[in-house]
């Protein structure tokens, strides 16, 4: 009898998953390994020490930096739960008159970048903003928006969609039989809420909280434009990053791996809180909206509509400021076109640059994220595990950490090809690379197997089955996940910020350039075009989504 | 048409192993069901012959060729799924059509092949539907009509019944046999449901454990099943210990003498099967003494339950075996109260002796 001994047949998706392991080694792991071993190299001698670690624990304007980054990140992440939760239960609980109006401003509030916000509350609240004339004329003199103040607001009124859009899920989930529980049990409503129904959807709201909080360390923008003087870690960076140009970037990447530690352990911390909060409930009983009445009713409908008209409100004041007439940098009074005008003279460059790079990483994105998503959901390898994990990393790496980790890997005695452009996209696909994954992985979910199997079995090749089965029923999924990662890629500001020069400036740091310049007229045009873009992509995923709210959080 | 061959096909799932050792050879044409409680290895064995698995070890060859070796795609056996996998996206047409594109096929030959096949399968009205607006059993006659359209040499389906409701499972079992039948092709079919596989199979394989039990046709299955395992698989069964006694064979409940030729080694226990269908419930003097081909087990009824068409009495033996009897209606045995006795009647003809462990063989 012939016997035929285990062998290894390599098929398509062996030679497709080696591709993407290195794929992510060469994109993901070496920039952030050069990152973690740079950090404990002495920047003069070459040799192995913690000294740097211990300058960044021990120097006031380091140290400072680090606890002014815990101190908006954490603030920031309680303000957002402190409006995102009572939004959350007010429109699952209550009958609200638009409800859905309410839900699409609060993701058009979650995609629009937070610099743009951070440069609107200047307008508004800045030493010459209109609300601080406004009052400084009526001889009341309210403090502006600079410092950590500022930063915490606009992180609250920025990240606060994360909680709500998760807890309002997770309520909508709470089987109503618990609370009609606690009520027979003799609870007030207050008490049925914080008893009961906070507890059931802790691990959503903590999921949102972890969300907004490493966002809020990792945010670049905001503290560059709002800071005047109070620095946080991710401007440390990028000052550090800059005055090192020449020299090895070690004071960055230190103050880089300090970024990245604390978003490990927060999210390693809400895990080990959660491990042991795991509610499995079945919806026999859905949860009812009430109608309320009288004050409450007004109160209710107050608060919910203020805080997504307050949240929308920069959006609203960028466009507004776009057509004022201006000249140069002065509002003359009265509207004009005269900010798109000097788009078309500035910085046309900087639109046909931003719309390039992230066309080109969301095509790159597009087909990667099919195959990779294949390779988690279908192949039970240990490969597959590691690419599902890594798929993860992008999220906790500060844009500012992984651009100078791509400088340092391929700057240094590189050949030109890696010039800006090329390392531009390569950095978009890497760290938007989890949003289409994301996206087509939940899709792909829901798809049998055996469809796939029955296309082979009829003698399609892997390859076959792949692109006229697989593809057109992920479809939908493909599209909202290339969307979403448009959307995060052509509003990118802090990867940018290192990696451009003169040719390859993008909107996002033109408008950055034009703030700090005070040329708000140009900003705001800019801005607009931004916020038109990425408008118009968040309709188009309204339509091809299966559930509005999840292909956004 | 085409003959299957598998010798020593192993599968391991690291430690654990899913199929040891099947050898089993197919003629041509037959019907052949793989039959076994789930987690048996009966499905395990399905895809390994179609190529969803590797195996870890063996040969499996279709009219004397060797496909272990061939990806999937081109081993030329067409499967019907559990849950049908229509290509949701696709019409009718175009799901049936899927295999004869992939075998280049010119377009005109390929749409008087879907409608010839369509017709077959009886959904020649349906040709430009899409999949969700059919039934369940419409949806599995496409799976069957896109797998046998492209002329495989082997026939594979995997549970194709299971996921419909009762009486449309009854219907479709009688015709997909006739469609076998008609076609001639080589079959290999995956169930759970013994009624199933009597009723469809011209073989069937018995598999536990990743083992074949026993592969033979109903008949013999069901009459001379060849350990314990089938016995109690293949219908019901019930199973007495039988001790030795003066020499002789005996049933240890009753004394009943049982058989001369049985080995007499108590380290190595027997046990007697007699199943329900063949027992008859007397009430009254003990009526062994009437007939020498009979045994008379003494028991005390526990329960009788009427289900309509049959009965179905439960009761114990002295030294406290369950026993159960299924029969005729006769109302005098459902009037027997609770704890009453009675006594259990086979003929000798109708038992049979197995080694007294799991997969104890026939004696």
């Amino acid at each position: 009898m012939a016997f035929s001994f285990p062998r290894h047949r390599p098929d398509f998706w062996t030679w497709i998953t080696i591709s993407i392991v290195a794929v992510l080694c060469i994109l993901l792991i070496l920039p952030i390994l050069r990152v973690l071993t740079l950090g404990f190299v002495d920047p003069d001698t070459g040799s192995l020490t913690l000294g740097n670690f211990i300058e960044v624990l021990t120097r006031n304007y380091y140290l400072n930096g680090l606890k002014n980054t815990l101190f908006v990140g954490a603030l920031g992440t309680l303000g957002a739960c402190l409006i995102g939760i009572p939004l959350a239960f007010f429109t699952t609980r209550f009958i609200i008159r638009g409800k859905t109006l309410i839900s699409t401003l609060a993701i058009l509030v979650l995609v629009s970048p937070p610099f743009i916000s951070a440069y609107a509350w200047i307008m508004m609240m800045g030493s010459n903003g209109v609300i601080t004339n406004f009052f400084g004329g009526i001889g009341i003199n309210i403090p502006t928006i600079y410092g950590a103040h500022g930063i915490i607001l606009v992180f609250s009124l920025k990240f606060f969609p994360f909680i709500f859009l998760m807890t309002q899920t997770a309520l909508n989930a709470v089987n109503k039989s618990f609370e009609d529980a606690a009520e027979n049990l003799g609870c007030s409503p207050w008490q049925r809420f914080v008893k009961v129904t906070l507890p059931l959807v802790f691990p959503a709201v903590s999921t949102g909280a972890i969300i907004c909080f490493v966002l809020s360390i990792a945010d670049f923008g905001t503290p560059a434009i709002l800071g005047r003087g109070f620095r946080t870690l991710s401007t440390i960076a990028l000052s550090a990053y800059r005055s090192e140009l020449g020299g090895p970037p070690t004071m960055a990447v230190t103050v880089s791996i300090m970024m990245m530690a604390i978003s490990m352990i927060a999210l390693v911390a809400q895990r080990r809180i959660l491990a042991n909060r795991r509610y499995a409930s079945s919806l026999t009983n859905l949860p009812v909206a009430v109608k309320l009445s009288g004050w409450k009713n007004a109160a209710v409908h107050f608060f919910s509509h203020g805080i997504v008209f307050l949240a929308m409100l920069p959006s609203a004041v960028v466009v507004y400021t776009s057509f004022l007439k201006t000249k140069g940098p002065v509002f003359v009074g009265g509207f004009g076109l005269e900010s798109y005008d000097r788009i078309w003279r500035d910085a046309p460059d900087a639109i046909y640059n931003s719309f390039l790079f992230a066309i080109i990483a969301v095509t790159f994105i597009t087909i990667t994220s099919g195959l990779i998503s294949y390779v988690i959901v279908r192949r039970d390898t240990k490969a597959a595990a590691a690419i599902d994990f890594l798929m993860m990393v992008p999220y906790l790496v500060p844009g500012v950490v992984m651009a100078i980790g791509f400088v340092t890997v391929f700057r240094n005695g590189m050949p030109n090809f890696f010039g800006p452009a090329v390392l531009l996209v390569m950095i978009y696909f890497i760290r938007r690379l989890p949003y289409g994954v994301r996206s087509t992985t939940s899709s792909l979910r829901q798809i049998k197997p055996s469809l796939e199997e029955a296309a082979v079995n009829l003698g399609a090749t892997p390859l076959g089955a792949f692109v006229k089965i697989t593809v057109p029923l992920i479809f939908p999924g493909i599209v909202v996940g290339a969307l979403m990662s448009f959307i995060t890629a052509i509003n990118e500001l802090s990867s940018t910020l290192i990696l451009y020069d003169a040719g390859t400036i993008t909107m996002p740091v033109k408008v950055y350039v034009a703030v700090l310049d005070g040329e708000f007229g140009l900003a705001a045009a800019l801005s607009t075009i931004l916020l038109l873009s990425t408008g118009a992509c968040v309709y188009a995923v309204f339509r091809f989504a299966e559930n509005r709210n999840s292909a956004f959080i | 048409m085409a003959s299957v061959e598998i010798s020593g096909l192993r599968k391991l799932y690291g430690d654990v192993v899913a199929l040891s050792d099947i050898s089993i050879s197919i003629p041509s044409g037959t019907f052949y069901t793989l039959l076994g409680p789930s987690g048996c290895g009966k499905t395990t064995l399905l895809r390994t012959i179609a190529g969803f698995h590797q195996q870890s070890a063996g040969r499996i060859t279709i009219d004397g060729s060797f496909i272990e070796h061939l990806p999937a795609h081109r081993r030329d056996v067409a499967m019907v799924f559990q849950d049908y996998a229509v290509f949701p996206h696709l019409s009718v047409r175009d799901n049936v059509a899927f295999g004869l594109k992939q075998r280049r096929i010119p377009a005109k030959e390929i749409t008087r092949q879907v409608e010839e096949v369509l017709e077959v399968v009886e959904l020649g009205k349906f040709v430009d539907r899409m999949p969700h607006e059919l039934s369940g059993g419409q949806q599995q006659r496409v799976g069957l009509a896109r797998a046998i359209v492209v002329r495989p040499k082997v026939l594979l389906m995997d549970e194709p019944l299971s996921n419909l409701d009762a009486r449309l499972r009854v219907d479709l079992r009688s015709e997909l046999r006739r469609i076998q039948r008609d076609l001639g092709i080589t079959t290999i079919y995956v169930t759970h449901d013994q009624e199933e596989a009597l009723a469809m199979s011209d073989v069937v394989c018995v598999m536990e454990g990743g083992t074949i039990q026993q592969a033979a046709t109903p008949l013999d299955i069901y009459l001379r099943p060849s350990n314990r395992f089938v016995a109690s698989f293949v219908g019901a069964n019930n199973f007495l210990q039988v001790g030795n006694f003066k020499g002789e064979s005996v049933l240890k409940c009753c004394g009943c003498s049982v058989s001369q030729h049985l080995p007499a080694d108590p380290a190595d226990p027997v046990v007697c099967a007699l199943r329900p269908e063949d027992i008859s419930v007397k009430v009254g003097e003990d009526p062994s003494s009437l007939l020498n081909t009979e045994i008379s087990i003494p028991v005390q009824i526990k329960e009788v339950s009427f289900v309509g068409r049959e009965m179905e009495i439960f009761a114990t033996t002295d030294n406290g075996e369950a026993l159960k009897a299924v029969g005729r209606s006769d109302s005098k045995v459902i009037a027997l109260p609770i704890d009453s006795r009675a006594w259990f009647c086979v003929e000798t003809k109708n038992l049979s002796f197995f080694k007294d462990s799991e997969l104890g063989e026939r004696v």
